[in-house]
């Protein structure tokens, strides 16, 4: 049961401190926490039997710096969008490309003024039908 | 008399529909995608859309324009620098030509449709890596448009005279096959945004394809109730979690 509790808390550790380094940083809380109730639990136990491990104590140790890179990547690292310049470059080039090909396209329905598609009440009105 | 009056109506409410009286031709929308899971947000990609005038010899287009751009942390992992475009109408937004760009870490592809209105035909090129060039022309119905197109078209209805649960199927040309989308207004709510705190219109979408999104009534749209009827958050279902769009910024309005 201790070693049980023992081997899923380090799992949990070694997963949050590697989510901690990816840009999913936020996520590593989840085993962070897992490893943190496992960890106290086979604390918890080892402490029944006498001996604490020295990898329980490096299962905290782990858990505390993946948290640590987690709060601090949270708080410092500013969301922001960079290298755009090859997509700048495509939106004009697409964008010349499109006018060139509009200009050979037929769209002549695109000129129907408002006015012409807008009724003229009076004229039916004036309209009688005979039932 | 009664006859005339049912005409009338149906005229007029033609002409209602034909008109753009939400999207300006100067607007620019900024948007930022996350991923939710239970509560914690992990901040994705800038997607902006903005709108231009584009003006050719015969007429004057209104150009959509639909980026998706990932942060700079993500650009190691997996980098994504997509273009959407369309060429419209700018009163009843019929699409004449469309660009689709993608680039997603080593992925590139483009599609570029060219619309025939009168033949009810697009003209397909697909374009890959190793200067691929696929060439097809595929039938559409007469009021289809592509992705970017439909997303602006949806502001064109007229929400406020709308009963709750009404359905708009809209059809959808996608990856050079007609899908079916489908919006239902589920009515009015406030939500809190980066704008503002803004009455919207909160809508369900769905398609016909299911790979594209995952149930059927857990995407919701959020358009804001006012005249430009701006999308202002939209929630996305994904195999675990949610995916997330909310609005950064907006500007260059038409109301």
């Amino acid at each position: 049961m201790k070693k049980l509790f023992t081997i899923l808390a380090l799992i949990a550790a070694i997963l949050a401190i590697i989510l901690s380094v990816l840009p999913i940083s936020n996520l590593a809380f989840f085993p962070a926490i897992v490893s943190i109730i496992f960890g106290a639990v086979a604390y918890y136990l080892s402490k029944k039997t006498g001996e604490v491990k020295k990898v329980i104590q490096f299962i905290f140790l782990l858990t505390i710096m993946a948290m640590s890179i987690t709060t601090y990547k949270a708080i410092f690292t500013e969301t922001k969008v960079a290298s755009t310049e090859a997509l700048d470059a495509t939106e004009i080039k697409l964008e010349e490309e499109a006018i060139e090909e509009l200009e050979d396209l037929d769209i002549e329905d695109i000129e129907i003024d408002e006015a012409d598609i807008e009724i003229d009440d009076s004229d039916i009105e004036n309209i009688t039908f005979e039932e | 008399m009664l006859r005339i009056s049912l005409l009338l109506i149906l005229l007029f409410s033609i002409t209602i529909n034909s008109q753009n009286n939400a999207i300006s031709n100067t607007e620019k929308l900024v948007y930022t995608a996350s991923y939710n899971m239970s509560g914690i947000l992990t901040d994705i990609a800038a997607v902006t859309m903005e709108t231009n005038e584009v003006k050719t010899s015969k007429a004057t287009l209104l150009r959509l324009k639909c980026t998706a751009t990932t942060y700079s942390k993500w650009d190691n992992f997996f980098k994504i620098r997509d273009l959407y475009e369309s060429y419209v109408n700018p009163k009843s937004l019929t699409p004449y030509l469309y660009n689709r760009d993608i680039n997603e870490g080593s992925y590139y592809k483009n599609m570029k449709y060219t619309y025939n209105h009168k033949t009810k035909t697009v003209k397909t090129v697909e374009k890959k890596k190793n200067n691929l060039i696929k060439n097809k022309t595929v039938p559409i119905n007469s009021n289809s448009k592509d992705i970017v197109a439909t997303l602006y078209s949806i502001r064109l209805y007229d929400f406020s005279n709308m009963p709750v649960g009404t359905k708009k199927t809209l059809p959808i040309i996608f990856d050079r096959e007609e899908i079916k989308g489908q919006i239902t207004y589920l009515g009015k709510e406030t939500i809190t945004t980066a704008i503002g705190k803004k009455e919207c219109y909160k809508l369900a979408i769905a398609s016909s394809e299911t790979d594209v999104l995952q149930g059927k009534n857990s995407n919701f749209l959020w358009l804001s109730a006012d005249e430009n009827k701006i999308p202002v958050y939209g929630k996305f279902k994904i195999p675990v979690g949610n995916g997330e769009l909310k609005i950064k910024s907006a500007s260059g309005l038409k109301n």
